[in-house]
């Protein structure tokens, strides 16, 4: 089979597995898990075109989730503002904290954006607990209204399951437009070198910047997201550990690509449900996974960075080509 | 005035601890140009250690020494099983690995020692010290003298030693240094190893203060880190300067303002640290070659 062909073949059967799933999947606990897989992928799409495309690292991308949840939140239940407006609104306020966070810290060097990122993750945790009058503090903030259009609210399992996918897939298309003109091959090319980027005519600040703004937008629709389907959030939902979880599904997605890193987040997004998805796995087994779910994202990464740093997309690429030559 | 003292007493017994995780952060920058993002973990694992080997029963001087000396040995093996087989590079990768690194290291802390804070007893019992009608607890004059103590033994080791003299020849210029004779990959090892003892001895001197339990790494890494940046990073001296200044806004943002800031202080000092001055208040220009 040649080259050309996968290339069209793996996009179509992957939008039909998705599409049988709630066929197949009665079960609304299931798809409630798929659910979740389909609100991650939306965040790892952001992190593959910033971590994977541009080359900068975010520890802080949960924050984004949170604020988009909050948003939605608070402009649905206390304000009853229609779902869409509060949907448009997350995504509008997270990127905005996005465009704050990311003006001033992409003129550095790599790591201080790591370590600007860990620290306003850590600001927004505790922004969350502590303005109450807003968030409801650590009790959380419950009573959250199911996603509705107009008239339509959107509350089946199945239906959720849809909405989700379907904002996965508008925003897989803007992503993969973005990779294949011309702002992608300037990500790229900063990835390879800034210096050479920048005599080549990249405006790299402006490059970083706007990939920034893209992943917290892309983040903060996925927090409204998550914030409908459950209908409960609190800060313990968007802390640090959710923004390494997110780094690992990045990291071992690889970089350039964003295939790679959406079979990473699905992969890893149901290892913490195997309980549910493998039905004879006994319980012991499954608690002890669940134990060590933050170990498995931290030697992950460790894993992925020593000794396959392109990650899943580059093993898949090599393999790829090996087969074409042979 | 006398909350005044107070505070100031408060704002100086962490800045020492600050101190500590802040030199971590500038010895192993100045060996490898990367942040260890492990550094606060190191600060976990010495009082955790510490904590659980005297709860078994151990003399608190044994218990310190192996938390110490077993911490090191982490960062040590840390170094040479995650970050020398990455070769230098890139340091992207290097943070990577030590952001996986400082995860691992958590959860390890959590299935060997469990959920539960541990507490550490003081190193001495004792009614607290007088000073102008301020109280000082006995522990705060021990993490005060041990941390002045760390840095005269880091200062003379560093300037006497023919090992300090290859670190810091090391982080000046690696390749000059390995060219006459200096061991760089084993000095990357080595300043691993110093800036998981100073760590360490942090998480051992406060425990006594605050408890520990194994997730206080992370904010404890942002907060020596924001005390590193402050100073300036990569310069010893400053980074002290940087830990005393920020224990001392800290203390004066709680009792002042609200205790709720004390935790936001530090995050919010890193990230305007970041965004007006990167070099740091003691930074020479501020330009930086590409």
């Amino acid at each position: 089979m040649g080259m050309r062909n996968l290339k069209t073949l793996v996009p179509l059967l992957a939008v039909v597995a998705l599409a049988i799933v709630p066929l197949l999947v009665t079960d609304r606990f299931l798809l409630k898990i798929f659910t979740f897989a389909g609100i991650n992928v939306l965040v790892i799409i952001g992190l593959a075109l910033l971590f994977g495309h541009a080359g900068q690292v975010s520890l802080g991308h949960a924050a984004f989730v949170g604020v988009g949840a909050y948003t939605c939140a608070y402009c649905t239940v206390e304000l009853h503002w229609p779902w869409l407006l509060a949907f448009l609104l997350a995504g509008v306020f997270a990127s905005v904290g996005g465009l704050i966070l990311a003006l001033p810290s992409l003129r550095l060097k790599g790591h201080y954006l790591a370590m600007a990122t860990l620290s306003f993750g850590l600001l927004m945790t505790l922004l969350f607990t502590e303005a109450e009058f807003i968030t409801g503090g650590v009790d959380g903030f419950g009573g959250i209204s199911f996603p509705s259009l107009g008239p339509f609210e959107i509350r089946e399992a199945s239906s959720l399951y849809w909405l989700v996918w379907i904002v996965v897939a508008i925003a897989l298309v803007g992503a993969f437009n973005l990779t294949s003109l011309r702002p992608g091959r300037a990500m790229r090319a900063l990835h390879g070198s800034e210096l050479g980027a920048q005599a080549c005519g990249v405006d790299i600040v402006g490059v970083k910047v706007r990939t920034f703004v893209v992943s917290a937008l892309l983040a903060g629709f996925a927090g409204a997201l998550y914030a409908s389907v459950v209908g409960f959030i609190s800060p313990s939902v968007f802390t640090l550990n959710a923004s390494i979880a997110f780094l690992a599904m990045t990291v071992v997605g690889g970089s350039g690509s964003l295939a790679g890193p959406i079979v990473a987040a699905i992969l890893l997004t149901l290892v913490q449900y195997l309980e549910a998805l493998i039905p004879g796995i006994p319980r012991e087994t499954a608690q002890t996974l669940q134990s060590f779910q933050e170990d498995i994202y931290g030697l992950a990464i460790i894993l992925v960075v020593i000794f396959a740093p392109g990650g899943l997309a580059t093993m898949w690429k090599r393999r790829l080509s090996k087969g074409k030559t042979s | 005035m006398d909350a005044f003292l107070q505070f100031f007493i408060a704002g100086l017994k962490n800045g020492s601890i600050y101190a500590l995780v802040a030199l971590g952060f500038t010895i192993v920058y100045a060996a490898t140009g990367a942040i260890n993002f492990a550094q606060g973990e190191f600060f976990m694992l010495g009082g955790m250690i510490g904590a659980f080997l005297s709860g078994l029963g151990l003399p608190l001087v044994v218990a310190a020494v192996v938390a110490i000396a077993a911490t090191a040995a982490i960062g040590a093996i840390f170094e040479l099983l995650a970050v020398r087989p990455l070769g230098g590079g890139n340091p992207l990768r290097v943070i990577m690995v030590t952001i996986g690194g400082a995860v691992v290291l958590r959860q390890l802390a959590l299935h060997l020692f469990g959920p539960d804070e541990l507490a550490l007893p003081a190193f001495t019992n004792g009614p607290s010290l007088k000073l102008l009608g301020a109280a000082i607890e006995r522990q705060t004059v021990w993490i005060w003298g041990l941390t002045i103590l760390a840095v005269l033994v880091l200062a003379l080791v560093y300037r006497r030693t023919t090992f300090g003299r290859a670190m810091r020849a090391t982080s000046i210029q690696r390749d000059a240094a390995r060219l006459v004779g200096v061991d760089a990959r084993l000095m990357v090892t080595a300043s691993f190893a110093l800036a998981a003892a100073l760590g360490a001895l942090g998480g051992l001197a406060v425990a006594p203060l605050t408890q520990t339990a194994f997730n206080v790494g992370a904010s404890t890494a942002v907060k020596g880190f924001a005390a590193a940046i402050l100073g300036g990073l990569g310069n010893p001296i400053a980074a002290v300067a940087g830990g005393l200044i920020l224990g001392l806004l800290e203390s004066f943002a709680a009792g002042y303002l609200n205790p709720v800031y004390k935790d936001a202080v530090a995050l919010i000092v890193l990230l305007v640290v970041l965004f007006v001055r990167p070099q740091g208040l003691l930074g020479g220009s501020g330009r930086v070659k590409v």
